[in-house]
């Protein structure tokens, strides 16, 4: 049995949706121009999106494109992010470069990457790469660095080798921390995502979007928003349940991480 | 940390940049890429200061730093405001935590599409997308910095005699300030990213459009040099944020 409490703060989210939705509808039947169709208009031109089966197909290879950057850019990450929070001296040698290259967007380097890389797959999962890696690695590297040094000390003291200390030391101390950089990550690769798409505009989720809008087809440029967003709020919602199960015993630290651009 | 520490570090960290540099001067010195495709970086350098002293760059850099300002003004003082009402009053925070719960993982670069057709192609839709997104490391840091003052520090201010009201900014601000500079610079680089985007996208002036001109071109020089450009915005504004970090900081134990 849920206390009426519980429900309430479990339906917030819902709630709050629901709310934006609501406001929306009012205000576009208030400034009521073509180019700002209500809200329910827009869900209404979601079904001609999902069921057409070359969007579907577009909006499955984004999604592709992300997974595997996302995928890649974390298995990279890591390691390197608690080497530098083990060792001082690997701190000072990667921390200058990332500082210039963190005001950088990431997807403005796409139409470099696209002379060298064309305009496939392999040039936008590389942007998709190093959008993520550098949140992923900032908080690594924080973990690793606030790990109790006397925990160190005694796995050296009973015989661990120094890499058996950071895989089974220092990686699950540092884990909370990371797994809010994967988060921060995994937001990313979707904007990432997206802003690639619609740099080199070929296929994708962003295509959609802005192919759309240049047409002014502003029902499926709205519905194309909400389907964007949806992702953004599923995946993030689906990792938070994740790392909720994976590093239960971690005090609840904040319930949503500061850095997503 | 004494200086020769700090000198050895210092010196460690250039190394990958120098590098990085040797190794692009590398590849194009030895032919391995054409110029077009990658110039060496002396040419991509003295493009930068050719480009620099020009007037047209200039105002290209003076449009994206109003942009930026602008949006991350804004972002700051919604975000702190409500930030501190949220930590401070439960009602308003029943208010803003699910809402914020929905919009901080949403994809905001999506809606710039939105605020392109309701704002137009100027300003207006840029600043607003960069408030969107620098908005909500702000408001969050401000909020969770708020929720945690001491809670003897309120009651010896009340004991003190401070009213209520006051206790807000008297107290409670002043406190959460080493946690809002924190969510300031993820904001501020936030920005430099977001406001470089919008002007990629559509725009008739900024750095965003020098790239995208260049890339039409296929002028390689000329898109190395505005990323270059907003590289150094970015440090420069975050170097400008320290000094402001520790002049405001300045009574702070350990930061």
């Amino acid at each position: 049995m849920i206390s009426g409490h519980a429900l309430l703060t479990r339906s917030a989210p819902l709630l709050a949706c629901l709310g934006l939705l609501g406001i929306w509808q009012v205000a576009a039947l208030i400034i009521n121009t073509d180019s700002f169709p209500t809200a329910l208009e827009a869900i209404r031109a979601i079904p001609s999106i999902l069921g057409d089966k070359e969007s579907l197909i577009n909006i499955f290879a984004s999604l592709r494109r992300m997974a595997i950057g996302f995928g890649v850019a974390v298995i990279v990450s890591i390691p390197l992010g608690l080497m530098m929070g083990r060792s001082r001296a690997v701190a000072s040698f990667f921390n200058p470069l990332l500082m210039v290259t963190y005001p950088v967007p990431k997807a403005a380097l796409m139409p470099i990457i696209m002379l060298w890389l064309g305009v496939g797959d392999i040039a936008k999962m590389l942007v998709i790469f190093l959008g993520v890696s550098l949140p992923v690695i900032y908080h690594s590297f924080q973990g690793a660095k606030a790990v109790e040094e006397k925990m160190l000390w005694s796995g050296a003291a009973m015989g661990l080798s120094a890499a058996q200390r950071m895989a089974r030391i220092v990686l699950p101390a540092a884990l909370p921390e990371i797994l809010t950089g994967c988060r921060t990550g995994l937001v990313l690769a979707l904007i990432t995502m997206v802003t690639s798409e619609m740099i080199a505009r070929q296929s994708g989720a962003g295509n959609i979007l802005f192919n759309a809008l240049d047409m002014g087809q502003y029902d499926t440029v709205y519905a194309m928003i909400i389907i964007i967003g949806a992702m953004g709020i599923g995946l993030d919602a689906g990792f938070e349940r994740m790392r909720s199960k994976l590093v239960k015993w971690s005090e609840p630290g904040f319930d949503i991480p500061l850095s997503f651009a | 940390m004494n200086a020769r520490a700090v000198t050895s570090d210092v010196l460690l960290g250039i190394v990958p940049i120098a590098l990085l540099i040797a190794f692009w001067q590398a590849i194009a010195s030895f032919g391995y890429a054409p110029a077009t495709l990658l110039p060496p970086p002396g040419m991509v350098f003295t493009r930068l200061i050719q480009q620099l002293v020009s007037g047209t760059f200039q105002q290209d850099i003076a449009a994206t730093l109003f942009r930026l300002f602008a949006g991350f003004s804004i972002a700051v003082v919604l975000g702190v405001t409500i930030g501190l009402f949220a930590a401070a009053n439960p009602a308003i925070n029943a208010v803003v935590r699910p809402i914020v719960r929905v919009l901080a993982p949403l994809p905001k670069v999506a809606l710039y599409p939105a605020l392109l057709l309701l704002l137009g192609f100027g300003h207006g839709s840029k600043i607003t997308l960069v408030v969107a997104d620098a908005l909500f490391p702000i408001l969050l840091s401000t909020y969770y910095g708020a929720s945690m003052v001491e809670q003897k520090l309120i009651w010896s201010a009340m004991a003190a005699g401070t009213p209520r009201r006051q206790i807000l900014f008297k107290v409670v601000l002043p406190a959460a300030v080493p946690s809002i500079l924190t969510g300031c610079r993820i904001g501020l680089v936030i920005s430099c990213i977001v406001v470089f985007l919008a002007e990629m996208i559509t725009s008739t002036d900024g750095l965003g459009h020098v790239l995208v001109t260049a890339a039409r071109t296929f002028q390689a020089v000329d898109m190395f040099v505005p990323l270059i450009t907003i590289s150094l915005l970015g440090l420069a504004l975050n170097g400008l944020l320290q000094g402001v970090r520790s002049y405001l900081l300045r009574g702070f134990p350990e930061v």
